[in-house]
């Protein structure tokens, strides 16, 4: 890849789409708390076990 | 989420590598009598948010040099210090200048435990956070982190994206049981009311 093929960046609009995103990310984790609130122990931990290890 | 939320939380998970890690680290706190809260991103994994930490963030009362000499020794029989293998410099050159020391499982780099002493020029938010810390039982083992509150307070005016996942989802998670009133006052505080109240909505 040459150098001048790397595309212009329109920053303004980057950083609304880094706005949108970081929104549905806390839209996210507020569906994932209550899920929890619902979930029991059991298997909450499990599911997050497999990620942390 | 089974849980008893009064003053104590006490509740059963399956625990991670990092929650056993935590687990023996705070053991030998409390075996050696050492008051300590802990106060990191942790305190949000502990209650189930899906990511997790290379470090866990405590503040540990100020010691005398004696006292931190017989900690270094007990701790030395499970952990190691990645800063110093000097007790002396330890508590000299990092802890009373304000710095603070890590210790992961020997011969392991992370996780590890970041400790150190309140700093005072956080106008008093570390040592209110050791004095009206929350005691918390996870599968019969006990430890101390900052109350709720001030923990989402705090991380609001930490302010990366990562801090503001953690407050919203202690917040979510908890809203229920917090004391709104504290949580406020501590918003007004730390300036983040707006951030609070945009995020929590």
């Amino acid at each position: 890849m040459k150098i001048s093929d790397i595309p212009d960046v329109d920053l303004k609009k980057f950083e609304e789409f880094k706005k949108r995103n970081f929104k549905a990310r806390l839209e996210f984790i507020k569906q994932y708390a209550d899920w929890i609130k619902k979930t029991p122990n059991k298997i909450w931990s499990a599911q997050q076990k497999e990620i942390i290890g | 989420m089974e849980i008893e939320y009064g003053k104590k939380i006490e509740f059963e998970k399956e625990l991670s590598s990092l929650d056993q890690f935590v687990i023996a680290f705070t053991r030998i706190l409390n075996k050696s009598g050492i008051k300590y809260v802990i106060i990191s991103g942790y305190v949000a994994i502990l209650f189930g948010r899906n990511r997790t930490s290379e470090d866990v963030d405590i503040i540990i009362e100020k010691l005398d040099l004696a006292k931190f000499k017989a900690l270094w020794t007990a701790l030395l029989s499970e952990f190691e210090c990645l800063n110093t293998t000097n007790a002396e410099d330890a508590y000299k050159i990092y802890l009373l200048c304000g710095d603070s020391i890590r210790f992961s499982r020997k011969g392991k780099y992370v996780p590890n435990m970041e400790i150190k002493f309140p700093n005072i020029s956080l106008d008093g938010f570390d040592l209110l956070a050791l004095n009206e810390r929350k005691e918390v039982v996870v599968n019969d083992n006990q430890m101390f982190i900052s109350q709720i509150e001030l923990q989402i307070a705090f991380k609001f005016s930490l302010g990366s994206d990562k801090d503001i996942e953690d407050a919203v989802y202690l917040y979510e998670l908890f809203k229920d049981k917090l004391d709104i009133k504290l949580l406020r006052a501590f918003s007004r505080k730390l300036k983040i009311e707006d951030l609070l109240n945009k995020s929590t909505e």
